[in-house]
């Protein structure tokens, strides 16, 4: 006889339990892949530093149903043995279990790994790591809830970014990103979960529009070189947009502060 | 004088024609144009424009720190660093420093013992001589102003200093032997 799992107390439910799945009717897709917005335009950006009054720095970013709150902890010792010359940065990602459609179990998987990869090439070197030996900077980020994952990528960059000029840590330039798809012959930015899955290829840049260089970018999905680089055009020149909210919700903070 | 705006980081400073001048924390120079890396005003500081930060930060080379002595060994003395610079670090970040017995005292350095001059628990008073190793900065106590601040007695008082060698207990007057340094107002 199978052993009963869970507490034999109590009546127990099923161990995993799935809502029901409907066929989605055709409409309904073209409907939910159907743009409010033009396709240049990007989804408004609230973004507010200084929240987690118990991080060195913090930030939150939403747009529209994607909301991302980030803390940076540091520098603090580096606990492990190996001597560094350079300070070291540290980025974990961590979705609630409320956070997507289907819900997720609060354990870290390869998902928030490359996530934290992708946000990590993304701002570090815009970091003056060289000014913090031995140190370790910490960038936690957690997600509320996420509507695509590019834009979740572009919108942690720019939160981290943020946290990190709120917390006093040394940089050379604050750093935007932005999010294409390719859907059919054009070039939506900022695309939607549902968006982002019609589509056939995705590419996230991130940038220092104060320098004017590129910090990452990420490509997915299928697409010729000359679509990957007219997309990274626009996203580059949306980043500039970004990059002043950014600088206003900065300014804004310390006056208020 | 600079003027009066918030800097951003990557922003670049105006500054009126001439040399560049020396550039302080805050500030870096990349092809030709000084640019801000932190949040804030920049200000002449003597000679010097910075852009000031109140945060806690690492310790550096030079930086005064203030320590807790968490073990003793014949060799060095291990401190648990929780003020840099006159700012202290958040709770549960502290970094680990060592004083080395040839860095407790200027004069006859081979001669130390450590329990004469630093006991658990002491709040020490140092400089940063080097980021030392992986795992613990070294600092020096070899001046007149450095060493033992405040320290408690087997009593369990907090004890006066008496001269740089002893401190004495206000309870029992017992004289325990300390590094102790030069209190500022004397």
């Amino acid at each position: 006889m199978a052993q009963s799992a869970g507490d034999r107390r109590r009546i127990n439910g099923p161990e995993e339990s799935f809502s029901p799945v409907f066929d989605d009717d055709e409409e309904d897709i073209k409907l939910k892949t159907q743009r409010s917005r033009a396709a240049g335009d990007i989804r408004p950006i609230f973004l507010q530093p200084g929240l987690i009054s118990q991080a060195n720095g913090s930030a939150y970013i939403e747009t529209d149903k994607t909301k991302i709150a980030c803390a940076v902890y540091g520098p603090r010792q580096t606990k492990t043995t190996t001597y560094s010359e350079k300070g070291r940065l540290n980025v974990e990602v961590k979705f609630t279990p409320f956070s997507c459609m289907r819900r997720r179990a609060p354990i870290r998987d390869a998902e928030d790994r490359s996530l934290a990869v992708s946000i990590h090439q993304a701002i570090v070197s815009s970091i003056r790591l060289e000014l913090f030996p031995k140190s370790t900077i910490d960038v936690f980020i957690t997600i509320i809830e996420n509507d695509g994952i590019e834009g979740c990528i572009a919108s942690a960059s720019v939160a981290a970014s943020t946290a990190l000029a709120d917390a006093g840590i040394e940089m050379l330039g604050l750093v935007s990103a932005c999010s294409a798809a390719i859907v059919g012959d054009d070039i939506h930015l900022d695309p939607s979960e549902a968006e982002a899955r019609a589509s056939s290829g995705t590419v996230i840049l991130a940038c220092m529009p104060a320098l004017d260089n590129v910090t990452s970018v990420w490509q997915s999905g299928h697409m010729t070189a000359d679509m990957a680089l007219k997309c990274m055009e626009r996203c580059h020149e949306r980043c500039i947009d970004i990059h002043s909210i950014v600088a206003q919700s900065l300014l804004e903070h310390r006056t208020a502060a | 004088m600079v003027s009066d705006t918030t800097l951003l980081p990557g922003q670049p400073v105006f500054l009126p024609r001439g040399p560049t001048p020396n550039l302080g924390g805050g500030l870096y120079l990349r092809d030709g144009q000084v640019r801000a890396s932190l949040v804030g005003v920049a200000q002449y500081d003597g000679p010097t424009l910075t852009i000031s930060r109140i945060r806690s930060h690492p310790p550096a080379t030079n930086s005064v720190v203030l320590g807790t002595v968490t073990r003793l060994s014949p060799l060095q003395a291990m401190v648990s660093i929780s003020v840099v610079d006159g700012v202290p670090l958040p709770a549960g970040e502290e970094f680990n420093g060592v004083i080395r017995t040839q860095d407790v005292r200027a004069t006859e350095k081979d001669k130390v013992k450590i329990g004469d001059c630093f006991r658990g628990g002491d709040v020490v008073k140092g400089i940063v001589i080097s980021l030392g190793d992986a795992r613990s900065y070294y600092i020096t106590t070899a001046r007149n102003d450095l060493g033992v601040i405040f320290a408690t007695s087997e009593a369990g008082a907090s004890m006066e200093p008496v001269s740089w060698q002893e401190m004495r207990c206000p309870k029992t007057g017992r004289i325990e032997k300390r590094k102790c340094a030069k209190p500022e107002n004397m």
